[in-house]
């Protein structure tokens, strides 16, 4: 049996909002060829999205000079998304809790929490100017593709 | 993203087809915001048919949400028609569960409106 190969494909994007469609159509396919069942598919497309949209928008104020860079790692058994913006970062730890009751009727600050809530693991490096997500597939998925 | 308004027994609905993602969700916010500024004190009952929106992001919902408080601040209501996609879950996970009345029954959506000015 050979080494199972990775695959990787980078999607550099200028920061404008409007770009996260193709976040959103790049993702789709990935998913799709790497089988993934739907819920998880949702769940996914919604995490990358998010990320996507904090790295314009917060990390790079929307700024055209900047760009935001992403990098889908595929493995057999999973799929690592990195996301870079070339902005000041910040701080995890100090994001409010969007489900304090104080929170729930906010507007805004539900971004990173869905993210969490959506991947099996999500990491932040360079003090938040890179978040680092992971989703596996399920056993069950693995074991139909053994098949 | 594209929004259809249409008015039935005195509510307005909303026919929402698409995403509501990225800069779709500050473009929902205008068409919102002008129909919450046009109804009278009381009278904004605003329906959200979201029958054929595949995806909502965090922005979306947080559009929704301050749809939410404008409304109850001009004494108005709002409801969800057919959340599907991955509203439902996104309203489950961030606990509006209770904040938002949902329907999938067009008709029995309009009869509510009507039902909480009694």
């Amino acid at each position: 049996m050979g080494a199972a190969i990775e695959q990787v494909i980078h999607l550099e994007l200028p920061s404008a909002i409007q770009h996260v469609y193709l976040l959103d159509t790049l993702i789709v396919d990935i998913l799709n060829e790497m089988d993934f069942d739907e819920e998880t598919t949702e769940q996914v497309i919604l995490a990358v999205i998010e990320a996507g949209t904090n790295a314009i928008k917060h990390g790079n104020q929307e700024d055209l000079n900047k760009s935001a860079h992403f990098k889908f790692i595929i493995h057999p058994d999973k799929l690592t998304i990195i996301v870079q913006d070339e902005g000041n970062g910040f701080k995890r730890e100090e994001v409010p809790d969007p489900l304090n009751p104080e929170n729930l009727l906010k507007s805004s600050g539900r971004g990173i929490f869905l993210m969490e809530s959506c991947m099996d693991s999500v990491t932040f490096e360079q003090s938040g100017t890179i978040v680092k997500m992971v989703k596996h597939k399920s056993l069950i998925e693995q074991k139909c593709e053994s098949v | 993203m594209t929004v259809d308004i249409r008015k039935k027994e005195g509510v307005t609905i909303l026919d929402i087809e698409g995403r509501i993602i990225g800069s779709d969700s500050l473009a929902l916010k205008n068409i919102i915001d002008e129909q919450v500024a046009e109804a009278e004190e009381g009278e904004a009952k605003i329906l959200l048919n979201l029958a054929d929106v595949r995806m909502v992001d965090s922005s979306g919902l947080g559009i929704i949400v301050a749809t939410y408080t404008a409304v109850q601040k001009k004494g108005g209501r709002i409801a969800l028609l057919h959340p599907g996609g991955n509203i439902r879950s996104l309203i489950v996970m961030a606990k509006l569960v209770t904040i938002f009345d949902r329907y999938e029954d067009e008709d029995e959506a309009i009869a509510s409106f009507h039902r909480s000015n009694n």
